[in-house]
């Protein structure tokens, strides 16, 4: 019996996501009864760097073969079974990112198990798993149970934070030997945005709306989202006014996202963007209109010009970090 | 080449979704074609384009309810549209199978493409594409948000945190479609009236032993925090510094 964290990286960094689930997972098997741990990472990532991001108890094996550094479906999909075979994992935990979300899936069909996407984990008394997912746009919650002998979870970010096991125990392991097949879908390259944060990794997202007016109107929230070491991201309305590209668009349609503190400007509040941002700590909305739906969910709000607020923000906030 | 269509119906976002004694109130709710299922009609009517020979077959499984969503389709440009009857409906291994079945049925041997949406609209798993793909023995791309063909076959881009990865992909396979792919075309009354006459054909997608999980519990979710106003950007800043929720804190 024993739970198995795949852990993603990207360009030999472990993702926060990953981070995440693997505290999640670690606390899970804390209170849940005497349950092992394990954790598989594909790719050539350092072994420091993975005992400096990964506290607590149980063995994790890199897999670091040719072809694997970056995410290739199948070939990832048959690696990490052979380490689900091999330590008899019961539970699987992936986050809920691109690849996870394209993965999970596979895995989920070939050990013949249950699947729960985009869910939190928790226990009954028995010590039994049990996954809460949200749908109609995060209005609605509903818990599940798997029925199959084995269960997939792909983990929301941000909605439960424990805090990570003081004790650094972990053991890496290299794990060679495993041939894959032939792919397809077949990888030929990944090309990176430069000179911009992702708004899934960072702890500090700007967001703008209609209500910013114009593309020009951005360059307000960059400089702050700049001065707060931050990303800018949008809702659908900016999106589809073609202010941002879609890779930017926070909510149903597009990223869901689990920041410290997140900014909301000119943006009004729709359902469908709010369930792109449960996962947020601290929510600050900006809008010019006093009652607009987005100040109920917020736990902080001014009601202005976007023009006037933001620069006066931004100056705030340098002054301040000037003080220190 | 034949391309199967995997389409579905979700509540439009107008609709206030209320839950009664642990179970959504549909009764009233208006269903229109979940948004990703458009973007992969669509794709399979541009595919047939450049494609002779081509036949784009719909396939929707649960109720009666849904002719409306297959007709959608047809009106899009769909040749032939079919319900998968006698399945599941809210867990999407069994709603997998179901489509599984139906294809499998409906073809000699496997269609040559599937297009699904990313995910549907009302539970965002996106699980049924990749699910599906499985069962069928077929490959499988999901999110998809720039395809072009090449010797016959695909050049795909899958949108990631911070980038795009670019793939090449062989038939036969499924592909989930991503937002951004392509403006679906919108439908005309000749074409809507002409749908309305085609007939529909019915499919048996029953299954045993294909459910993954269970509902053990459904509630509404309150969202609202208590929202304290500040009057100017600084004391925003110094409220928001003394939570400690600045940058580096």
């Amino acid at each position: 019996m024993s739970f198995l964290v795949v852990i993603e990286q990207r360009k030999g960094v472990i993702r926060n996501a990953s981070v995440e689930v693997w505290r999640n997972v670690q606390h899970l098997a804390a209170i849940s009864g005497q349950r092992d741990v394990a954790g598989v990472i594909a790719g050539d990532v350092d072994r420091d760097h993975i005992r400096q991001r990964c506290f607590g108890k149980g063995t994790i094996y890199t897999l670091r073969q040719k072809g694997l550094h970056d995410y290739s479906p199948q070939a990832y999909t048959e690696s990490i079974l052979h380490i689900v075979d091999r330590i008899g994992a019961e539970s699987v935990f992936l986050a809920n990112t691109a690849m996870g979300r394209d993965l999970a899936p596979r895995l989920a069909m070939r050990m013949d198990a249950s699947l729960a996407s985009d869910c939190i984990v928790g226990h009954d008394e028995s010590g039994l798993l049990k996954a809460e997912t949200r749908m109609y746009a995060g209005t609605v919650s509903v818990v599940i149970q798997g029925l199959r002998n084995r269960t997939v979870y792909s983990m929301a970010p941000g909605i439960c934070r424990p805090e990570g096991p003081a004790e650094n125990a972990v053991a890496v392991v290299d794990e060679d030997g495993i041939s894959v097949s032939e792919s397809n879908p077949v990888l030929q390259k990944i090309v990176y945005h430069t000179g911009r944060k992702d708004i899934a990794e960072s702890d500090i997202v700007v967001a703008g709306g209609r209500g910013i007016g114009s593309s020009e109107n951005f360059a307000l929230l960059e400089s702050l989202a700049a001065a707060l070491d931050g990303a800018v991201g949008a809702s659908r309305s900016a999106v589809d006014e073609g202010w941002r590209p879609h890779s930017d668009q926070i909510g149903q349609t597009g990223k869901s996202i689990a920041p410290r503190l997140y900014i909301a400007c000119g943006i009004s509040g729709a359902p469908q963007h709010l369930a792109g941002i449960s996962g947020a700590e601290t929510v600050v909305a900006i809008n010019r209109d006093g009652e607009a739906p987005i100040f109920k969910v917020a736990d902080y709000g001014i009601v202005g010009d976007i023009a006037e607020v933001l620069p006066d923000l931004e100056q705030a906030v340098l002054d301040l970090q000037r003080e220190k | 080449m034949n391309i199967a269509v995997c389409i579905n119906q979700v509540p439009d976002t107008a609709s206030r979704v209320e839950v009664r004694d642990g179970a959504i109130e549909g009764g009233y709710l208006n269903m229109v074609l979940n948004p990703y299922d458009e973007y992969a009609v669509e794709e399979a009517l541009r595919v047939r384009e450049r494609q002779e020979n081509t036949v784009v077959t719909v396939f929707s499984a649960g109720e009666k309810g849904r002719y409306d969503v297959l007709r959608k389709a047809l009106a899009m440009g769909a040749d032939h549209a079919c319900l998968v009857e006698g399945g599941s409906s809210n867990d999407s291994r069994s709603v997998a199978a179901s489509l599984s079945k139906a294809i499998r049925s409906c073809y000699e041997g496997l269609a040559d493409l599937v297009f699904c949406g990313r995910e549907s609209a009302d539970c965002n798993r996106a699980q049924v594409p990749v699910m599906l793909a499985e069962m069928l023995g077929m490959a499988v791309l999901t999110a998809v948000s720039k395809l072009s063909m090449e010797n016959g076959a695909f050049r795909a881009w899958r949108e990631i945190e911070g980038g795009m990865e670019e793939y090449l992909l062989f038939k036969p396979s499924v592909i989930s479609v991503e937002k951004g792919l392509n403006i679906p075309r919108k439908t005309n009354i000749k074409a809507v009236m002409k749908a309305r006459k085609q007939s529909i054909v019915h499919l048996d997608g029953s299954v045993d032993n294909q459910q993954g999980v269970q509902y053990l519990d459904l509630f509404p979710v309150s969202r609202e925090r208590k929202c304290r106003f500040a009057q100017t950007a600084e004391e925003l800043a110094r409220l928001l510094h003394e939570e400690g929720r600045m940058v580096g804190q």
